[in-house]
């Protein structure tokens, strides 16, 4: 699934383990979350949410959407 | 500085296939007639002792990408000592095998030694699947297992066939395990591939 996390982290000068160190992850999940080889859990796409302070439609695209911005 | 970062370089890959090398070696030297009872147990249990820079490499490996949880620290050192139980457990019960009578209490107590610490291993990675509460992680691990599975499922329904008809030697049912192991580790390794080291 494709998602905005990449572009998030660098505007807070957050390094993938600084995120992983947030979600109390491993980096290898961030990074597999981030490029799109692993779909969180509804659960752990909320924690990505709160630390953004985000809603997880914000973060997260639907394929259409990435069609549509294409 | 450069040099020394690629001599450091941990090398899980290179002792799994010292440890898979030797483990086909002493088979096949036992299926041929080469080697007698008790000396497979011997040598397949002193083979173990690669587990500790292989257990050590797939560490620093994981450290290296990232992949290092509570639970994964935890899983290690269960599974080492229990593996390294194992093989001390077979040493033993393969040299004293042939100074006690068959089917005696004492040959059934020699038997269930190395059952136990294997059963350990299981403990461990059922354990581990319990702990972890990363969830790619558990992900990943769960995919190996699945993985490993299938292997054994394939070779030993190939193989049992086969052996029906006669056409291959019997094949001792505890094969299973490390079987299913080298099924875990080459997903872990192609996953691990495919992730392309975590930047």
């Amino acid at each position: 699934m494709n998602n905005r996390l990449r572009v998030l982290r660098a505007e807070r000068r957050w390094s993938q383990q600084d995120l992983a160190d947030r979600l109390d992850v491993s980096r290898q999940s961030v990074n597999a979350i981030e490029t799109g080889k692993y779909d969180p859990s509804l659960p752990l796409a909320f924690r990505i949410a709160d630390i953004f302070q985000m809603t997880i439609e914000e973060i997260f695209l639907r394929e259409e959407e990435v069609k549509a911005a294409e | 500085m450069m040099t020394q970062a690629a001599i450091a370089k941990p090398k899980p890959g290179l002792w799994a296939g010292l440890f898979l090398a030797n483990m086909a070696i002493i088979a096949a030297l036992f299926i041929t007639g080469a080697i007698e009872p008790p000396a497979p147990y011997l040598l397949f249990a002193l083979n173990f002792a690669l587990l500790l820079p292989l257990g050590k490499a797939l560490l620093r490996r994981q450290v290296e990408a990232g992949a290092v949880t509570t639970a994964v620290r935890r899983y290690n050192r269960r599974f080492l000592t229990a593996s390294l139980l194992y093989s001390a457990a077979m040493l033993g019960a393969g040299a004293a095998t042939n100074y006690i009578a068959p089917h005696s209490p004492l040959m059934w107590a020699l038997a269930i030694l190395p059952i136990l610490p294997a059963f350990g291993m299981i403990w461990a990675m059922m354990r581990y699947l319990a702990e972890e509460t990363d969830e790619y992680q558990r992900h990943r691990a769960i995919n190996a297992a699945m993985v490993g599975l299938a292997l054994v499922l394939a070779l030993g329904t190939g193989w049992g066939f086969l052996e029906t008809f006669g056409l291959v030697p019997h094949v001792w049912a505890w094969w299973v395990f490390p079987a299913w192991a080298v099924g875990l580790g080459v997903s872990m390794a192609w996953s691990e591939l495919r992730s392309g080291g975590a930047a």
